[in-house]
């Protein structure tokens, strides 16, 4: 069934149902709050936004880059609206400004203020910036869309839920394209397929095909950055 | 402005006006959402021969912090002509006239706005105006609006606006520039929110009587609706374009 698209303040019923994500009642009927697809049950109704920025949440998992030391931690900007904060005791190296790390969200308060845990830093490696509103779609139905993103590209993949991805070995190039066509057609049904689709006719015109030896990782680093990803597989397919 | 010379005819026996348009009838208005990569949300339009370029930053750390409000995200809006947008050199620098339209705008802006879910984060809406022929505030406004959404900020409404003025006593729609510069007339800007029909802006340059400004709002909130209409499409078409290429 193809999604109607609404704007902000379009309506998208008079019918009293529980109200999901993204509208607002106003005299009884329901009305989206920004733009994006309508998803609508039996008794509910919810947006999926096209556009947006990160709102922290706790538990999600975030790709941060770290801008200043203050006293007893670390500043990072996590592409929420203000830099979150990281406890030394939660790191066991020293981190410096511009260092990459990979976060779970410990705390956030009433003005959005965020805590962070379990820090792990990234060497290496290359961050793909997306819009997080499209972080669902990236990852795919129980990672599907990950997993054929990994498999296609051979590379290392780890999304944070901020739209910020870091990836490492094999075709990164084609990794990236592969991910700007999915930001691009979001609102599209049947993406993985397409995906597939489109990473099998490039892997196929680039003539070599991907060989093991492209990723140079260790392997400890492999597992770990896999068990990671797992972590997250609250993805939904919309 | 107005020289010195016999009285024109803005309103034909027709009921068309001195471009051809009837009395309520609007200019041309294309709208384009997304234009500019690096802001958050954008919007181009061209309304007549106004044109507009929107741009939308934020929420956003406030800075500086002292401005902030803790309870809800705070607007700045920043309307600016170019200094090449009118007949004769506009000093850069934003003077009264600019200022005072900034304010009320955002001000109109606040009112569609879910502020309260952003404490302490400020929302940045910068609108260049590039050429202007009557009616800026209120293009730079429906830019503005669309930019908004554009950035994916929630919104109750868009805000949606329109002028109308009275010339030689005809109440018409949307005055260019030559109209504006008549001598009597009266030119009035109304933003609304189409869905609920609350006024956000209404200003007001002239005199009406009570009955004519009865007749003026209704003719200004079909105006409106008619706005809202191409905001939404402007909205929408950014979608169906990645549409169209997958069926090629």
């Amino acid at each position: 069934m193809p999604r109607t698209i609404v704007t902000p303040g379009e309506l998208i019923t008079s019918e009293r149902k529980k109200l999901g994500s993204n509208v607002h009642m106003h005299e009884g009927r329901i009305y989206s709050t920004c733009i994006g697809l309508v998803e609508e049950g039996t008794d509910f109704i919810n947006v999926i936004p096209l556009e947006g920025r990160y709102r922290p949440m706790i538990d999600d998992l975030v790709v941060g880059i770290v801008t200043s030391e203050r006293f007893g931690g670390y500043g990072t900007d996590i592409n929420s609206y203000y830099p979150a904060y990281i406890s030394r005791k939660e790191v066991d190296e020293s981190l410096r400004p511009g260092s990459i790390i990979s976060a779970k969200i410990a705390k956030v308060n009433e003005i959005n203020e965020v805590e962070l845990m379990n820090v792990r830093v990234f060497y290496g490696g290359e961050i793909i910036s997306v819009s997080p509103v499209k972080v669902p779609r990236i990852m795919g139905r129980n990672n599907s869309m990950l997993e054929l993103l990994k498999q296609g590209t051979n590379a290392n993949i780890l999304i944070g839920k901020n739209g910020r991805i870091w990836a490492k070995g094999g075709n990164t190039k084609l990794l990236e394209k592969a991910i700007a066509k999915i930001e691009r057609e979001a609102h599209m049904e049947n993406l993985t397929n397409k995906i597939a689709d489109f990473l099998r006719a490039e892997n196929k015109g680039a003539g070599a095909p991907i060989s093991a030896a492209n990723g140079k990782i260790p392997l400890e680093q492999t597992k770990h950055a896999d068990s990671r990803s797992m972590e997250m597989s609250e993805g939904r397919d919309i | 402005m107005s020289k010195k010379k016999e009285v024109l005819e803005y309103v034909d026996k027709e009921g068309k006006r001195t471009d051809g348009r009837k009395a309520d009838e609007l200019r041309a208005i294309k709208i384009e959402a997304g234009v500019l990569p690096r802001a958050d949300g954008s919007a181009y339009l061209e309304w007549g021969q106004n044109k507009v370029l929107a741009a939308v930053y934020g929420p956003r750390e406030v800075i500086p912090k002292h401005h902030a409000n803790p309870y809800k995200a705070i607007v700045r809006y920043a309307y600016r002509m170019a200094s090449f947008s009118v007949p004769e050199r506009k000093n850069p620098r934003p003077g009264r006239r600019e200022l005072e339209i900034s304010k009320v705008s955002g001000e109109a802006l606040e009112k569609a706005i879910f502020l309260e879910r952003f404490p302490n984060t400020a929302i940045d809406v910068f609108v260049e105006v590039l050429d202007s022929n009557a009616g800026t505030r209120i293009a730079a406004l429906t830019a503005a609006s669309v930019a908004l959404a554009d950035a994916g900020i929630p919104m109750r409404d868009m805000v949606s606006g329109v002028a109308i003025g009275k010339i030689s006593g005809n109440l018409v729609l949307d005055l260019n520039k030559h109209e504006e510069d008549a001598p009597d007339a009266v030119d009035m800007p109304l933003a609304v929110l189409p869905n609920s029909e609350e006024i956000v802006l209404l200003q007001m340059d002239g005199l009406l009587k009570r009955s004519d400004w009865e007749n003026a709002f209704e003719l200004g909130m079909t105006g409106c609706k008619k706005v809202y209409e191409l905001q939404k499409a402007a909205l929408k078409k950014k979608y169906e374009i990645a549409n169209g290429d997958e069926q090629k």
